[in-house]
């Protein structure tokens, strides 16, 4: 069995074991209602066995780490499979750290599925090791890519935290106008994570199924008008066809035989109608999938996550929310700007080029530069500093992926289609 | 507080006798809050130590009201805010200095349509060096020197002039606050615990029954170097576009030709140029099979040169001197005293150099002699035997113009061509003309034979021909290096120098201070840190635990603040 091969078995180890700590986080919330022992016992007990399964979950993933390296010959945050998987990784490290700071092993109870999930998301993606063109092959790959991750995954650790709060502070009896907006805003956060398990169950359904479509589009040439014939593949059934296209092939779903509708013409790019059809698909599982949960809790999300919380300390959470992006914030810029800027000029030529994922690093850093002032200097803490951890998250999870998936630039080589 | 209620001049003497400069919230001596806003809040705000900006001035005149315009914080969030939405309206559509040859008012309307248009029509395809990006990162500059002047001082001057006792209303306003019962006599306490609380790294200083305690006062000057680093690296970038300090030139370099590299004193030569590409077992599976052609690596060996004579004399062949050698990559740039050349790209075209070509009788087939043509740099004149040749006219990309005459289509070698006079024994005394295509493929595309003969009016005598490959001289192929000097680089390396170890003394040291007094026999405790609240509150605990005060951490935490929701 050689290295990749076994690499490849670790990270599904990693992966289960994580779904594993999961499930044991969430009997050990839970359970303390059910049963007739001592809660507290029930939920340090629990607490701690879940957190060590974590803790060996974790190991396994290093050990897919070092062993794809070993076997690849270099480290492996080249594509976005490698990537992703890393930034999983690096987020159950801060949370360790987090964890080893304020031995809050409840943190857990969020941070793993925020890692199960992009982990789930790396796997998306092919996962064979690829040859690294020559821009790419210099230790600072290495150097950068990881310190860049680790501070993001700090980030993440922030926002979960944040998000911890919030569920936690969030009044649902208020019915005030300030006490709705947030319930609602609050719900469109949790809907959002489930369109994200949507996007995860659609594509892997589908390719369960084996389902293939395949289209032939006409791209035309703005300057000379000049049209070519592109074969474009989805492995999603096209309820959206590439904009002037043709079915090529399609197998039938649910009776479906023919596309519902063309993407828009402004939509004329390669594959901006199978991104389309993609993000339709994660929405309408998305649907469906949080239809069935109202249905089944009778009540929001996150009014039903709340009481898993009330043990924890609101300030504490507060705290730590803070004290992860304040570990974050240099780590990130060290690895996401100065290593960056040095790599650049040493392969680019040029410290800084404006290129759209530079501006995206710049734009994380900015805005948490401001979540820092406003704290430090304003005293906004408690909601206000919470929410912005869950801004901050969003914009460096369109800085890793929105930018590939929308922008494209030098960095297109961790493609995302 | 309500707004009647403030004093129009403020009151800033303290009680205990200090006089605080306008606008101090609490006394610099005592601590004591001072402002009615101070006396309401159930927890002090501790920022700055409540000291008294430098900003806060009665009657400020025009430069202290930019300075107070700068000095606040929150228009410096305001700054970094636009400046962000600046940045991100940025990436909208590719800028236009990612294009080489576009014509950006056209080619932003045919490639993205109408809304490109409007985009460009904005200046946003340049946004990055349009003048209110740069007036924006000029002000975040004013306002990084600003702010920083504004409170580093003051709260300097605070730091290094503690007083150990300070008011009561000061420590049970803590964010952290302890207060029990102590059986012996207050100084003996304190120097009991002294020692205790030095264990944890504090330096203490005591003053009968009251202490203080404080450890890694450092951290808080950690904002203030990362911000003077921040301030060096905007300089740096904004130095960068005064003239000569800053050069980006993309050239290309054939093989084994020296090229001079433009206002400089530099020749650089490509002395061989390698590549290698990815074999199709090296390849993934979803690239085999796809024809994929991917360089695993591609080196120029290059030689820099400087010029000591003839630099500037077209005529001469300038003198060259062998400074350095190094084989660039990708990654691995020439870098010889901040002139910096970077393997950019590559061709691997041949380019014809020079060919020999014999002077042939075309009838007999007598060879005459043989000239050496470079194709690049032609003389005017050459000598073949007893036959001379004048070279009437040259092109470097033969044509046919629509008047049917030949004309001159690039400035680029694709297709050579060259006009002579041949004078010599047996030919028309004012010679005869003949055209001469070195390169085989123009020779029939353009049918070389056909032309002379017409030159010639008839049969041409004479011909040109290369009797072996030997003959021909070929440049392998051609690399694109990117020649930069940027002298403002180092400044930018020293400003995220500076910063990062401001950044690092902010975030990962905290400053954390501990006041204790004892009045008949009641220990009251405040302490205050900038971050980690969690961690005083336990080493605080551990504290009080040696001193026989059990004591929970949680408990520590000053509870009048729970019952007010911040903000």
């Amino acid at each position: 069995m050689n290295l990749i091969d076994f690499s490849g078995d670790a990270f599904i180890v990693a992966f289960t074991l994580y779904c594993v700590a999961f499930i044991m986080y969430a009997l050990a919330v839970m359970g303390r209602r059910f049963r007739k022992r001592d809660p507290e016992a029930h939920l340090a007990k629990w607490g701690k066995i879940a957190f060590v399964t974590a803790t060996i979950g974790l190991i396994g993933h290093l050990l897919y780490f070092f062993t794809r390296w070993a076997g690849s010959g270099h480290v492996p945050v080249s594509n976005m499979y490698e990537f992703m998987s890393f930034l999983s990784m690096a987020i159950m490290i801060a949370f360790l750290v987090l964890y080893f700071i304020y031995k809050k092993s409840l943190l857990g109870l969020f941070a793993l599925p925020l890692a199960i999930l992009i982990m789930a998301y790396a796997a998306v993606f092919p996962q064979q090791v690829q040859p690294l063109i020559p821009s790419l092959q210099s230790y600072w790959l290495g150097i950068h890519v990881t310190l860049a991750a680790l501070g993001d995954a700090f980030f993440a650790v922030g926002f979960i935290a944040g998000l911890m709060h919030l569920l936690q502070t969030v009044n649902f009896s208020g019915t005030d106008k300030g006490a709705r907006r947030e319930q609602r805003w609050l719900e469109l956060v949790m809907f959002a994570i489930v369109v994200l398990i949507g996007f995860i169950l659609s594509v892997y359904s589908f390719r369960a199924g084996g389902y293939q479509a395949e289209f032939n589009q006409t791209l035309v040439d703005p300057k000379t008008e000049n049209s070519t014939i592109v074969k474009v593949e989805y492995n999603m059934p096209p309820l959206i066809a590439p904009y002037q296209s043709e079915t090529e092939s399609m197998q039938s779903f649910l009776g479906m035989k023919s596309p519902l509708m063309e993407a828009p013409s402004w939509m004329h790019g390669v594959n901006a109608g199978r991104k389309l059809n993609t993000v339709v698909w994660s929405l309408v599982t998305g649907l469906i999938l949080y239809g069935l949960l109202r249905l089944i809790l009778r009540k929001p999300l996150a009014k039903f996550i709340q009481p898993a919380l009330h043990r924890l300390d609101p300030d504490d959470l507060d705290e730590i929310s803070y004290r992860a992006i304040a570990i974050g914030f240099p780590v990130f810029t060290l690895g996401g700007l100065i290593f960056a800027m040095i790599w650049a000029e040493i392969a680019w030529g040029r410290f800084w080029g404006w290129d759209p994922k530079e501006v995206w690093a710049l734009i994380t850093w900015l805005f948490y530069s401001v979540y820092l002032h406003l704290r430090l200097s304003r005293g906004w803490q408690g909601k206000y500093s919470s929410w912005l951890s869950v801004i901050g998250f969003i914009v460096v999870m369109f800085t890793l992926v929105g930018v590939n998936l929308i922008i494209a630039g030098l960095h297109s080589y961790a493609g995302t289609d | 507080m309500s707004q009647g209620s403030k004093p129009l001049i403020q009151n800033t003497k303290c009680d205990c006798g200090h006089q605080n400069p306008t606008g101090t919230v609490l006394c610099e001596a005592c601590g004591k809050p001072l402002t009615e806003e101070a006396e309401a809040q159930p927890i002090l705000e501790m920022r700055y130590d409540g000291v008294a900006r430098r900003s806060q001035k009665e009657n400020p005149g025009i430069i202290d009201r930019v300075w107070n315009f700068f000095s606040s914080v929150k228009v410096a969030i305001y700054l970094i805010l636009l400046t962000l939405v600046g940045s991100s309206l940025g990436t909208i559509f590719p800028q236009e200095s990612t294009f080489l040859n576009i014509d950006p008012s056209v080619y932003y309307k045919e490639e993205y349509g109408q809304l490109g248009h409007i985009y460009y029509l904005l200046g946003l395809s340049h946004t990055y060096t349009s003048w209110w990006f740069v007036l924006l990162l000029v002000m975040i500059g004013a306002s990084l020197v600003i702010c920083s002047l504004d409170r580093v001082l003051p709260l300097y001057k605070a730091l290094s002039r503690q007083r150990i006792p300070k008011h009561m209303s000061f420590l049970t306003r803590q964010k952290v606050v302890y207060q029990g019962q102590v059986q012996e006599d207050g100084a003996d306490w304190v120097e009991r615990i002294k020692p205790i609380i030095k264990k944890k790294g504090y330096r203490v200083r005591t003053d009968g029954g009251t202490l203080l305690a404080e450890k890694q006062r450092f951290s808080r000057w950690g904002p203030y170097v990362l911000h003077i680093g921040l301030i060096i690296f905007l300089l740096a970038v904004l130095g960068r576009n005064l003239p000569g300090l800053h050069m980006d030139e993309h050239m290309a370099f054939p093989q084994d030709e020296p090229v001079h590299i433009k206002n400089t004193s530099y020749y650089l030569l490509n002395d061989g140029f390698k590549v290698e590409f990815y074999t199709e077992d090296d390849m993934p599976e979803e690239f085999k099979g796809k024809n994929k052609v991917l360089p695993k690596e591609f080196q120029t060996q290059a030689i820099l040169y400087m010029c000591e004579a003839n630099c500037d004399d077209l005529d001469k062949e300038p003198q060259l001197v062998e400074l350095t050698r190094h084989n660039i990559e990708v990654n691995h740039p020439l870098n010889y005293k901040g002139l910096k050349a970077y393997q950019f790209d590559y061709d691997l075209t041949p380019i014809l150099r020079t060919v020999s070509p014999m002077l042939i009788d075309s009838k007999s087939g007598k060879e005459y002699g043989k000239i050496t043509l470079s194709i690049n740099d032609p003389q005017r004149e050459y000598q073949a035997g007893e036959y001379t040749l004048t070279l009437t006219q040259s092109f470097t990309d033969f044509g046919l113009g629509d008047n049917g005459k030949p004309v001159n289509l690039s400035p680029n070698p694709n297709a050579p061509a060259f006009l002579f006079l041949i004078k010599g024994p047996d030919l028309p005394k004012e010679g005869v003309q003949y055209f001469y295509f070195p390169k085989q493929i123009d020779k029939e595309r353009f049918n070389q034979e056909a032309i002379n003969a017409q030159l010639a009016g008839g049969e041409a005598l004479v011909k040109l021909d290369v009797l072996s490959m030997d003959d021909v001289d070929f440049s392998e192929s051609t690399t694109y290096l990117n020649i930069r000097v940027d002298k403002a680089m180092p400044f930018i390396w020293v400003g995220c120098f500076i910063g990062m170890i401001g950044l690092i003394m902010g975030f990962y040291f905290t400053h954390r201070r501990i006041w204790l007094r004892i009045d008949n026999g009641t220990l009251t405790l405040g302490a205050h840190t900038n971050k980690n609240w969690f961690g005083l509150r336990k080493e605080i605990s551990a504290i009080l635990k040696q001193m026989n005060i059990e004591v929970d951490e949680k408990s520590l935490e000053n509870n009048r603040g729970t019952k007010h929701e911040s903000n």
